[in-house]
C-alpha cells in the first residue's frame, strides 16, 4: 500500500490544533488518501497543542466512514508526544462507542441524570 | 437614569447573584443611562461576567458609567483592560498580575491563540510551574473556547484571569451570552433539564449534543485535571450553579436566569503532579 504523509502543521498552518474547522481540514485529506487505497502518516511535527474539538473531526469520524480495521490498517501517527497519544486514544475509544450504539448511550446517559434526581 | 451597586463581588454564589439580579433589573432597559458602582472588592477575572452582561445593556442602546470607590480593585481594572472599555485610561501592568481582559468574537480563533501563547504560555512573570501543568493549563483554556464557539451562538467570548502568585494560584473566567447549558442540552435531547442537570450532563465523559459527529470530552478532561491539580470549577448557566473542588460537587438554584454561560477554573501553580500517563498507549494501538 503506498503511503502518504501529511504534516499536520502545514495544514493547519499554525503550532497549535485548536478549532473543529481545522480538523475537518485533516479529515478531508485522510478521506481522499483512503479513497485511493492509500495509506496516511500523520506526522504532529512542531504541533504543540491539541483539542478533543480538533482530533473529532479529524479522526474521530472516520469511524462512521469506516471499519475499525480499515482505518487500524490505513493510519498511523507520528513525531507525537505521550500525552497526546493519550488523548487520539481517548477521542478513537469514544468514536468507536458513539458510532456503534448512539442511541442506547444517549438514553443511558439522561437516565444516569435523571437518576440523580433533581438535585437544585 | 438608574444606579446599581454590586457589593464585594469574588467567586462565590452570591457574587454570581448579585450579577443576575443586576441583569433582571436592567434586560428591559431601553435608552437609558446605568450608573453602576463596585463596592468594596470586585475579582479581576469576573470582570468576564460582568462584560458580557454589560454588552446586553449596551444592545439595548443604554450607555454604562462605572464608578469604583477601591483605589486597589480601580487599579486591578485599569491594569487588565476591562475599565478601558467603559472610558478609562488603559494602563500597563506593572505588577505583571493580571490576564488581560479580552472580548472577542467566536471566529477569531487565531487571536485567541495568540492571547494564550502570550498571557499563559511564553509569559515569563507566572509562577513556577511545570510544563506539563503548564500545558495542561491552556489545552484547558482552549478546550473551554472551542466548546462555547462550538455549542452557544454567542456574539462574543469573554475572557478574563488573575494570576496570584502568594497564594499559587490562576483564577481563569471565560464567559458568553448564548444559548446556556440548559437550552442546547434539552433542544438536542429532547430532555426537560434542569439548568443544573444540563450542567452535570455535559461535564460527563462521552456526553455531547452532537449527533454526527462525536464530542464530549473537552469538558471532562478539565473536570479530571481540576480534581488531580486540586482545584476548582465552577459552570454557571441560567439558573444553575455548579461547583466543583476537593471537597466534593454541589448543585445551587439562582433565583433568575443568568444569560449564557460562565466557567471559572481556579488552578493550584504549586502542584507538581507530572500529569503523565502510567502506563504509555502503543502508538499502533490507537486505532
Amino acid at each position: 500500500m503506498e503511503t502518504i504523509e501529511l504534516k499536520i502543521y502545514n495544514i493547519v498552518g499554525n503550532q497549535l490544533c485548536i478549532e473543529a474547522e481545522d480538523g475537518q481540514k485533516v479529515y478531508t485529506l485522510i478521506k481522499k488518501g483512503f479513497v485511493e487505497g492509500k495509506k496516511i502518516i500523520l506526522s504532529f511535527q512542531n504541533v504543540s497543542m491539541i483539542t478533543t474539538a480538533f482530533l473529532n473531526t479529524a479522526i474521530g469520524q472516520l469511524y462512521r466512514d469506516y471499519t475499525e480495521e480499515k482505518i487500524k490498517s490505513s493510519l498511523e501517527v507520528v513525531n507525537i508526544d505521550q500525552d497526546d497519544v493519550r488523548r487520539i486514544k481517548r477521542v478513537t475509544d469514544t468514536a468507536k462507542a458513539f458510532y456503534k450504539d448512539r442511541e442506547g448511550q444517549l438514553k443511558k446517559s439522561i437516565s444516569e441524570i435523571l437518576g440523580e434526581g433533581n438535585d437544585d | 437614569m438608574a444606579i446599581y451597586t454590586l457589593t464585594k463581588i469574588d467567586n462565590g454564589y452570591n457574587s454570581y447573584k448579585q450579577i443576575i439580579e443586576l441583569y433582571q433589573t436592567h434586560k428591559d432597559t431601553f435608552f437609558d443611562t446605568i450608573d453602576i458602582h463596585l463596592d468594596q472588592w470586585f475579582g479581576a477575572n469576573m470582570a468576564a461576567v460582568l462584560g458580557g452582561v454589560l454588552d446586553l445593556f449596551i444592545d439595548n442602546m443604554n450607555t454604562i458609567n462605572l464608578f469604583i470607590e477601591n483605589s486597589e480593585t480601580k487599579n486591578v481594572l485599569m491594569r487588565n483592560g476591562f475599565l478601558s472599555h467603559y472610558g478609562y485610561e488603559r494602563v500597563i501592568d506593572d505588577r505583571h498580575s493580571t490576564i488581560e481582559y479580552l472580548k472577542i468574537k467566536p471566529t477569531d480563533g487565531r487571536f485567541f491563540n495568540s492571547y494564550i501563547i502570550d498571557e499563559f504560555i511564553n509569559r515569563s512573570e507566572m509562577p513556577e510551574m511545570t510544563g506539563a501543568l503548564k500545558k495542561k493549563i491552556a489545552e484547558s483554556i482552549y478546550e473551554l473556547f472551542v466548546n462555547a464557539k462550538d455549542h452557544s451562538g454567542t456574539k462574543f467570548i469573554y475572557t478574563c484571569g488573575q494570576v496570584f502568585p502568594v497564594k499559587n494560584k490562576i483564577e481563569f473566567t471565560i464567559a458568553d451570552t448564548g444559548k446556556g447549558f440548559q437550552r442546547v442540552v434539552n433542544d438536542a435531547l429532547l430532555t426537560n433539564f434542569t439548568a443544573g442537570q444540563a450542567i452535570k450532563w455535559a461535564i460527563k465523559d462521552r456526553n455531547t449534543t452532537k449527533n454526527d459527529i462525536t464530542g464530549g470530552i473537552g469538558l471532562a478532561i478539565l473536570h479530571e485535571f481540576i480534581k488531580l491539580n486540586k482545584g476548582r470549577l465552577q459552570i454557571i448557566s441560567g439558573n444553575g450553579f455548579y461547583e466543583f473542588d476537593e471537597e466534593g460537587e454541589r448543585i445551587h438554584k439562582f433565583p433568575y436566569d443568568f444569560p449564557g454561560s460562565y466557567i471559572n477554573v481556579s488552578i493550584r501553580t504549586d502542584d507538581d503532579s507530572s500529569y503523565a500517563l502510567k502506563e504509555e498507549i502503543d502508538s499502533n494501538d490507537l486505532f
